[in-house]
């Protein structure tokens, strides 16, 4: 419990906690000191002057910053007397001294807080009558932030958030006096992740956006509250619009989510929302070539076709495939289209039921946030395997490096590549790809007490054995059991990465043993990284599971569905994603793929998708999967319709519709199904999105209650658990064993992908990964490979044409290339894992 | 009573003819338009104008306060970035699209006033009558390239 501590401001009486700043002790009483550098999220350093109010001291009534001075028992603070107003129009004028007044061509006109206050506090009048210093005005410090230095106030908020938050100190201060800017060190741009928080910090019109530079003016867009669909942190953002055009995205307030900060992606990375190659007709192919056509016609022919392949070859020869991307209610209708009118449980997603997942997802973000304002964190040490979150969850990677830099929590790291985090002090377990199982059973063996139940099901997993197998040593793998054992209450997350694939059950088993032994089950998590990897789980879209995790032969589920939805569900389980693209032309007839290209994942399954009798293509761009389709229906992105999504903590939120084109005849995906089912003869005629999400909480137990209006602005975090947990045996399972001068391939995600939604974001092309595979300086000069030199990468399932870059967080042994590159499907090397053996050899 | 009466209305007729011989010699208050230009108030605010400096540069800036300004909603601005190399206004921006629709236009001057750069201006041209209701937005090239330079600054 805090002490209060009570003062007087202005003649009035406040009580707050101790410790409490002036400036938001006088916040409570709806009093405004004007600021510049103070902060609510960054550390004071009251170097702007603008916050001098009067306060009593042993020397009387003296001119202090209250941004900076704690609160102290009867404290008298004044903010109005002549004294403080005399200060602060000077100041003010001082401050506007060189500052170029260029408001008419400045972004933050309308909304600057400089331009506020300048009215409510300023002098009115300039007695400057010399011409201004002038510096640089259209300064880049990355491709995506133009610095203009003559605005600059020198707040510092730019440089405090990069140190603070992102621990990069990549901008710094220059010169001194009136000559102060603030600028890069030369050659080296800002790349940090998050760097786009700093435009939205910053206090003038200094640091602006480029992407959306001189597109928009603040009092002419619509805000609509919405959150970003890049990964499955699910950020709140705030989409501002004008003219049916997506101006800017900023970072929206949500203290359970992002706090207010988004990632570069999420910021910048919407150019496709309006780009001019969206879909707006439906596509029918007539004489091999795709061509436009009605709606009525195009939603015909799907049903006719669909329904003769059905006829003909039984209902589990079509197939529907969802998307992580897309909204709980486009995928909902998906599932139950397929179950309902189809027949069949041939549905499932991407990292769907070829994953290795568990049910419940993260157990709070808000438990790993430790903001100087909140709690410490939950969690005191964070194991993460398989996950890289400064490329797969980039604002997940701030919450943990303020975890560890200001809660003292601790990292523990089982990942091929040296990643970011792994500068922090905890242990860095570099295992060799796929043999994950052997490591973490090394790790419980050395947690456990050895002869007890636990260490017995893992007593073959030695040290020796782990350093074999994984390459990591025997000390560093101590050093990590150590921190486990003295956990209080440890976190431990898995990604797609290392669950995909063979080795992901045993993997999940294993680390289901290691939580259990830890005494934390429940804190065991999978993260999906697609913005709804949570909600495709939670509503079936997977072919043997029904909406709220159930069982196929749950028949309670089943009839309390079958009875909503009236009709009988089908009861023999479907094909997985993998399984549905092999056999397409095989067994798999038809195929209804919504939102997915997975032509461009696997030429393999380019191929196969060709030799389909029909396929059905439902998506926003003529993507190399639409490019191959009897029927592509346009659909409008997530911008454009209202949807629910739910993150990877569980926390179902809403994306409103923004914007609409009045060009295009494209049309919301619920919708889409809706007319399809109607159709197929089971007319649904859901009114719009909402209803859609009304029936969902009717059928999911998890998601009762929850309506459009519910969710409000932040969204509600279901209440769930998974099975329970049991100690079973993990077996590792055989690497695949070839000739000694072959590599361990293994794929990762990264933020900078160049796919095609980021690809047309032009300013952000600078920092995305080319074709390139990434070899420690040992491999590559046994191979004989340089820098910069092009290479054939084979392995048992296909070959890729690659440049090669030298990269020491490699591990020895280990070729890393990055997924989703443009032109270079690393699936092309691999079969449904994430690793495989590969040769290299120079072109 | 018959001589009265004639003179009488002789004298009636002689002041009429007065007046009309009176006004023989003045000059006409009515103009014939088109023949003859029409005299205007040097205030007149008449079809809109988008000025350049002295060396062809563009004096709008593309910063929308005429937009902001504006009563009706007759104005629309997007605005760009100037390529350093060849710039169209001076400074970093300048305006991509400017359009005046003529039909919500009621010719208030706000936007005059709101133009940081006097780039804006309402001119003398009063000739709007159109055959077409799309022809009654000004797009940039006509604002820019208006039939007759005939533009007053005014003081205020």
């Amino acid at each position: 419990m805090t002490d209060l501590v009570t003062l007087t401001i202005d003649d009035r009486q406040v009580s707050v906690p101790k410790g409490t700043l002036v400036l938001d002790a006088a916040a409570r009483l709806g009093i405004e000191i004007p600021v510049f550098c103070s902060h609510p999220k960054l550390d004071p350093v009251a170097c702007c002057r603008m916050c001098l109010v009067e306060i009593s001291g042993p020397r009387g009534m003296l001119l202090q910053t209250a941004c900076s001075v704690p609160v102290a028992q009867d404290m008298v603070v004044k903010t109005a007397t002549q004294q403080v107003r005399e200060v602060q129009e000077a100041n003010l004028a001082f401050i506007l001294l060189n500052h170029p007044l260029d408001c008419p061509i400045c972004d933050k006109g309308g909304e600057c807080p400089l331009q506020d206050q300048t009215l409510q506090f300023g002098p009115g009048l300039s007695q400057l009558v010399e011409p201004k210093r002038l510096k640089h005005k259209n300064h880049l410090i990355s491709e995506t932030i133009v610095l203009d230095q003559e605005r600059c106030v020198v707040c510092w908020r730019c440089i405090r958030y990069l140190e603070e938050w992102e621990d990069k100190p990549q901008l710094a201060l220059f010169e001194r006096g009136g000559k102060t800017l603030i600028d890069i060190q030369e050659g080296q741009p800002v790349d940090a992740k998050t760097s786009g928080n700093i435009i939205d910090l910053c206090p003038v019109g200094a640091l602006t956006n480029r992407v959306a530079r001189f597109s928009y003016r603040p009092w002419e867009i619509e805000r609509t509250p919405s959150l970003c669909t890049h990964c499955s942190l699910g950020c709140n953002l705030r989409l501002d619009t004008r003219t049916h055009k997506l101006r800017r995205v900023v970072g929206r307030e949500n203290m359970q989510v992002n706090d207010q900060w988004l990632c570069d992606k999420g910021r910048f990375a919407h150019g496709w929302v309006n780009d001019d190659g969206r879909l707006t007709m439906p596509l029918v192919r007539k004489n091999g070539t795709l061509t436009p056509a009605s709606w009525s016609e195009a939603l015909g022919l799907v049903a006719d076709k669909l329904q003769a392949v059905k006829r003909q070859h039984g209902a589990s020869a079509v197939g529907a495939i969802g998307s992580a991307k897309l909204s709980n209610e486009s995928n909902y209708l998906l599932q139950r289209w397929m179950r309902q009118s189809i027949g069949s449980n041939n549905i499932d997603h991407r990292d769907g039921a070829d994953v290795a997942a568990l049910p419940t997802g993260l157990p709070a973000l808000a438990g790993l946030m430790k903001p100087q304002y909140g709690p410490a964190p939950r969690y005191d040490v964070v194991l993460l395997v398989g996950v890289d979150p400064s490329e797969e969850l980039p604002v997940l990677d701030v919450h943990l490096k303020r975890a560890v830099r200001r809660g003292k929590t601790q990292l523990v790291v089982v990942h091929p590549r040296q990643i970011e985090l792994t500068r922090y002090p905890g242990a860095f377990l570099q295992a060799a790809p796929g043999s994950e199982v052997t490591l973490i059973n090394g790790l419980l063996r050395a947690v456990a007490e050895p002869g007890s139940a636990a260490w017995a099901l893992v007593a073959d997993a030695s040290d020796q054995q782990v350093e074999a197998l994984c390459g990591v040593a025997a000390a560093a793998l101590q050093k990590a059991a150590a921190l486990l054992a003295g956990a209080q209450n440890p976190l431990l997350v898995y990604g797609p990465m290392a669950a995909r694939g063979e080795s992901g059950p045993p993997l999940r088993q294993a680390l289901t043993n290691l939580a259990l032994y830890l005494g934390k089950p429940a804190n065991l998590a999978y993260v999906g990284l697609e913005a709804n990897s949570q909600g495709c789980r939670d509503l079936g879209v997977l072919p043997n599971r029904l909406p709220g995790h159930a069982a196929l032969d749950d028949s309670a589920a089943a009839k309390a569905l079958g009875k909503l939805w009236g009709c009988k569900l089908p009861a023999a389980p479907g094909k997985s994603y993998k399984q549905m693209l092999d056999s397409a032309g095989g067994d798999i007839k038809a195929l209804y793929i919504l939102g997915a290209n997975p032509a461009s994942e696997r030429p393999l399954w380019a191929q196969t998708l060709a030799r389909l009798e029909f396929l059905v293509v439902q998506e926003i761009f003529l993507t190399e999967t639409a490019a191959l389709a009897d029927v592509v229906l346009p659909a409008v992105s997530w911008a454009e319709q209202d949807g629910t999504f739910t993150n990877l903590e569980r926390r179902v939120q809403r994306a409103p519709k923004a914007l609409n084109n009045p060009q295009s005849k494209a049309a919301p995906d619920w919708m889409i199904l809706d007319h399809l089912a109607s159709a197929f003869d089971a007319p649904w005629s859901h009114a719009n999105a909402q209803a859609v999400t009304a029936e969902i909480a009717a059928v999911v137990p998890a998601y009762a209650g929850l309506t459009w209006e519910a969710l409000g602005d932040q969204g509600l975090q279901w209440n769930g658990s998974g099975p329970a947990a049991a100690y079973a045996r993990a077996e590792q399972p055989a690497l695949p064993v070839s000739p000694t001068d072959s590599l361990q391939l293994t794929a990762g995600t990264v933020l900078y992908d160049g796919g095609k939604l980021f690809g047309l974001t032009r300013q952000m092309q600078g920092g995305a990964f080319g074709a390139e595979v990434r070899l420690h300086p040992s491999d590559s000069a046994s191979l004989g490979v340089g820098e910069g030199e092009v290479v054939t990468v084979s392995s048992p399932y296909g070959s890729l044409q690659l440049t090669v870059k030298v990269d020491t967080t490699v591990k020895p042994g280990v070729a890393w290339v990055p997924e989703s590159l443009p032109g270079a499907p690393v699936g092309a090397l691999l079969n449904g894992s994430a690793q495989a053996r590969v040769s290299i050899q120079k072109k | 009573m018959a001589i009265r009466e004639f003179l009488k209305g002789a004298t009636e007729i002689g002041k009429a003819m007065g007046v009309t011989l009176k006004a023989l010699a003045e000059q006409p208050v009515t103009t014939e338009y088109p023949r003859d230009p029409v005299p205007l108030y040097p205030r007149f605010r008449g079809k809109h104008e988008l000025r350049r400096y002295e060396n062809g540069m563009e004096r709008c800036i593309g910063c929308m306060l005429c937009e902001a300004a504006c009563p009706t909603g007759a104005i629309y601005v997007e605005a760009a970035e100037n390529d350093p190399q060849h710039p169209t206004s001076p400074g970093e921006r300048y305006a991509t699209v400017y359009e005046v629709n003529l039909l919500r236009c009621i010719f208030c001057g706000d936007c005059e006033e709101a133009c940081p750069t006097e780039a804006i201006v309402l001119g003398h041209d009063f000739a709007m009558a159109n055959y077409n209701r799309r022809d009654f937005i000004l797009t940039k090239a006509e604002l820019l390239n208006p039939g007759e330079p005939n533009v007053v600054i005014r003081p205020e």
